[in-house]
């Protein structure tokens, strides 16, 4: 019944995506129109699916680490993401798929470092050593980064990082595809997942108790979870706070079983990035918003006004 | 008729990595059906470890740990769950939640991946809930209770397990006179009303006397004694284990334990 | 009535005095020249510049053209045009400067564009004991004083008020009425163009090509390519120095923009059209050509 209001926020959304923008395009010519299918559609498309995945890798790292606080970027992605995309650019890597590509890889690699920290000692993924790992790799690679910047040409590393801001100007129907080919498998891996999750939430040991392999969850949780972030900034660049506000969102509003959490994080992470983005690229016509800017605009007020309610009831 | 032996633990020895000692030494103990087992001794005694071991979360040294006739460690965690329900020392709530709620995570280790909660799963909730007298709590926040019924709670989601051993962890600490005489109560009542198998790990040594069948008392990772409360709570046995003189007075058929003052007035 | 007491008096001269060494150019000794720079700072040579270090481009080619190319002992990297230029030793590309480079060419004179980084640079030369002078140099306006003040430090003064008169006029002229479109797309993900208040869009200008971007009042802005679409300019301008189209000309959503698909480009040399320099008169006339051209 829940997602009834969801799936209709949805369509309304996505409309609106289609609708609205700086060019002008009449009514009847809506279906002919290379504006709306080359570059408004592929570019709500991208929006929604890489908000819904932010919103349920969200979700799962929140769950992982045990930490409210978590966002998909904490666990050192955004910086390998970087460090990638500055490297492909002062090696002058050639074509257009370099960039994301770089960021991808980067990411990845930032995973598999804080994962390897995270079995140290035989810690077995424990969700702080995740965290303090996450924050050092995120810093080593940052550090590395900033290195690179101050030897290599100034111009085209100032507009790979308006690009790593984030953001879906390149959106297109090949990085649509991309999404809808990558995604799936961790999601399900993810969903499939939910109910040893809600174990998970009483700490390690209750969860085993109750029948959660504990071990086996937390490694593919972490990876479902930290391979989709890396396909959003492969996309879209870093665009944080989606990651962290619509998990609670959602907790708020529905509960924080995680059978239902996932579809409502996807849906509500994809409704909010899509909005975000309409408003990013028409609210200062003819130019545009960093779309990061206005997931923290609008999402900030929308997050007070939710938890108000909630502490009322 | 033989009761079902449920847990079989022997002459297992465990020590965890890097250790200076062992945490259990040689230890031996069989659980059956319809039987309160007593787990006492002071602290860092190796009784968590047991605990652990027996339910195949450590991994032993030297010895064996069965449920059921298989090994520990062979179950996976699923099986176990729904052969043993636990209820644990501590445990977090990141999130709020409602009491029913809580009850039905123990029916997880009978839902299958992606089915859905059956009439079945919500009858064992009902039943637990009856069983450890909280039904009038099945709608309150679990932020709102008090300590005792927090614990009847946690009982109840290990019962919804439908298990055939109930292992409570310390379960009375910081409870008042009367939730914890409560609890001994219903776990007594679960034993013989349920044909239950209970293993409890507690402080407190009077009331494990009056209620259990069998005692073990661990002290520095070896067993002590094992035996019915009359046989092993001796005034030698006491003082030795505890470092405190003591008196043994009898009570109701059973011993029970009075702690001496050092400096008497 | 007020009384003037001798104590107002020497006052009153103190304050006069003070404020007439911060005011105005301090009176150079003989053979001395001086100018004001854009930070505000007072530089003063003892007589005009022999050793000169270049930290730009534009100032390097102001240099030469004005006759005072032989004193420079130093540039940077980036610095090609003219030919001549490429003979003198390189300090680094300037960005920051490296100090210790500089001061080992022994400059009597360092120019440099006025950005924060230089600022600081700037600063530590002096503490060396080398002069320094920051100028501006993002607008054509900007052009003439700059030259005329390079003038008065070497002590061409001649050649650079010529060159800077040529230049006063250029940049004083109105809008060429204009019958072709342009838009310069600097970077394509994301895309961004040049707005009003920039040297190429004062080129565009006076060559008669219409910036659509012009009603965006920052050099360079981040744009959807839907409003370039939606805008439809006749003509795309890239700064590049091969004459292929870009790489992003041929993905599906560029292609929306009626300008990628009728592969109407300008590519306009970086050397020439990147940076304000005295060419700039070439530079017009350079895309004036192009644009007709293309139309063609």
């Amino acid at each position: 019944m829940k997602f009834v209001p969801l799936a209709a926020a949805a369509l309304a959304t996505l409309a609106a995506a289609l609708l609205l923008g700086p060019a002008n395009v009449p009514l009847g010519d809506l279906t002919a129109s290379p504006i709306i299918w080359q570059l408004r559609l592929p570019r709500a498309l991208l929006a929604f699916l890489v908000g819904g995945a932010l919103g349920v890798s969200g979700v799962g790292l929140q769950a992982l680490v045990r930490n409210p606080l978590a966002d998909p970027f904490l666990l050192g992605l955004s910086g390998g993401a970087g460090l990638g995309a500055v490297v492909a650019i002062a090696l002058h890597l050639p074509g257009p798929w370099a960039l994301p590509l770089a960021a991808f890889v980067g990411a990845v690699g930032a995973m598999a470092l804080v994962y390897r920290l995270g079995l140290i000692g035989g810690a077995e993924l424990d969700p702080r050593i995740l965290l303090l790992g996450g924050v050092a790799v995120g810093a080593f690679a940052a550090a590395i980064t900033t290195a690179l910047v101050s030897l290599a040409e100034a111009t085209e590393l100032r507009n790979a990082f308006l690009w790593l801001w984030g953001g879906f100007s390149g959106a297109s129907w090949t990085t649509v595809l991309v999404m809808l080919v990558y995604a799936p498998l961790p999601l399900v891996v993810l969903v499939a997942a939910a109910r040893p999750l809600d174990l998970l939430a009483l700490g390690e040991e209750p969860a085993q108790y109750l029948g959660a392999d504990v071990r086996r969850l937390k490694q593919l949780v972490y990876l479902s979870a930290s391979l989709l972030t890396a396909a959003a900034v492969a996309v879209a660049g870093v665009i944080g706070f989606v990651g962290l506000i619509v998990p609670h969102m959602c907790r708020l509003v529905w509960g924080r079983l995680h059978h239902t959490l996932f579809p409502t994080a996807f849906l509500t992470g994809g409704i909010f990035l899509a909005a975000a983005d309409t408003v990013a690229r028409t609210v200062v016509a003819p130019r545009e918003l960093p779309v990061g800017i206005v997931t923290a605009l609008l999402g900030v007020p929308l997050f007070a006004f939710l938890l108000r309610r909630w502490t009322v009831s | 008729m033989d009761r079902e032996l449920i847990v079989a633990v022997s002459d297992l020895t465990c020590r965890y990595p890097g250790a200076p000692r062992d945490a259990l030494r040689a230890v031996s103990l069989d659980v059956r059906a319809s039987e309160f087992h007593a787990l006492l001794g002071p602290n860092g005694s190796g009784k968590t470890t047991l605990l652990r071991a027996a339910l195949g979360l450590v991994r032993p040294v030297q010895g064996r740990a069965e449920i059921l006739g298989r090994p520990a460690g062979d179950w996976s965690r699923r099986d176990l769950a729904r052969v043993v329900g636990v209820v644990p020392q501590r445990e977090e709530n990141l999130f709020p939640q409602r009491v029913h709620e809580t009850v039905l995570l123990g029916r997880y280790p009978h839902l299958s991946l992606f089915g859905g909660v059956r009439a079945a799963d919500r009858a064992a909730v009902e039943r637990a809930l009856v069983a450890c007298d909280a039904v009038d709590l099945a709608d309150r926040w679990l932020w709102t209770l008090s300590g005792g019924e927090y614990q009847r709670v946690r009982l109840a989601r290990a019962l919804a397990q439908e298990p055939k051993l109930l292992v409570l962890d310390e379960p009375t600490v910081s409870l008042d006179l009367r939730h914890e005489m409560e609890l001994f109560e219903l776990v007594r009542t679960l034993v013989d009303g349920f044909g239950l198998a209970a293993l409890m790990i507690t402080h407190h040594v009077n009331l494990a006397a009056r209620f259990a069948d069998q005692i073990l008392i661990l002290a520095e990772g070896r067993a002590v004694a094992r035996g019915a409360p009359a046989e092993v709570l001796t005034r030698e046995t006491v003082e030795r284990v505890f470092s405190w003189p003591v008196a043994i007075e009898p009570f109701d058929g059973r011993p029970q334990m009075i702690p001496l003052r050092r400096h008497p007035s | 009535m007020r009384r003037w007491t001798p104590r107002t008096h020497l006052a009153g001269l103190v304050a006069l005095a003070v404020a007439a060494c911060a005011r105005g150019e301090r009176v150079p000794v003989r053979g001395g020249v001086a100018v004001t720079d854009d930070a505000g700072r007072q530089v003063t040579l003892a007589a005009p510049a022999r050793r000169i270090v270049s930290l730009l481009p534009s100032f390097t080619e102001i240099l030469f053209a004005t006759g005072a190319g032989d004193r420079l002992v130093g540039r940077t990297t980036w610095c090609d045009y003219p030919l001549e230029a490429l003979a003198v030793p390189s300090v680094g590309d300037g960005m920051p400067p490296s100090v210790e480079a500089v001061a080992a060419r022994r400059p009597d004179l360092v120019v440099l564009y006025r950005s924060g980084p230089n600022v600081t640079a700037a600063e530590q030369l002096e503490r060396l004991g080398i002069r320094t002078v920051l100028l501006d140099l993002n607008l054509l306006e900007e052009l003439g004083p700059a030259t005329r003040r390079l003038g008065t430090l070497t002590g061409h003064s001649r050649a650079a008020d010529s060159l800077a008169r040529v230049l006063d006029s250029l940049a004083s002229q109105p809008p060429v009425s204009s019958t072709r479109s342009v838009a310069f797309i600097v970077w394509d993900n994301p895309a961004i163009v040049i707005g009003a208040g920039s040297y190429l869009d004062r080129l565009a200008a006076l060559a008669g090509a219409r910036n659509v971007f012009h009603d965006v009042g920052s050099p360079s802005a981040q744009v959807s390519i839907e409003t370039i679409a939606a805008r439809d300019p006749d003509f795309l301008a890239v700064l590049s120095d091969s004459a292929g189209p870009p790489a992003y000309a041929s993905r599906p959503e560029w292609r929306v923009v009626r300008a990628v698909r009728e592969r109407r480009f300008l590519f306009l040399p970086g050397q020439l059209f990147g940076r304000p320099g005295p060419r700039a008169a070439e530079a017009i006339r350079e895309l004036r050509q192009r644009l007709e051209a293309a139309a063609r």
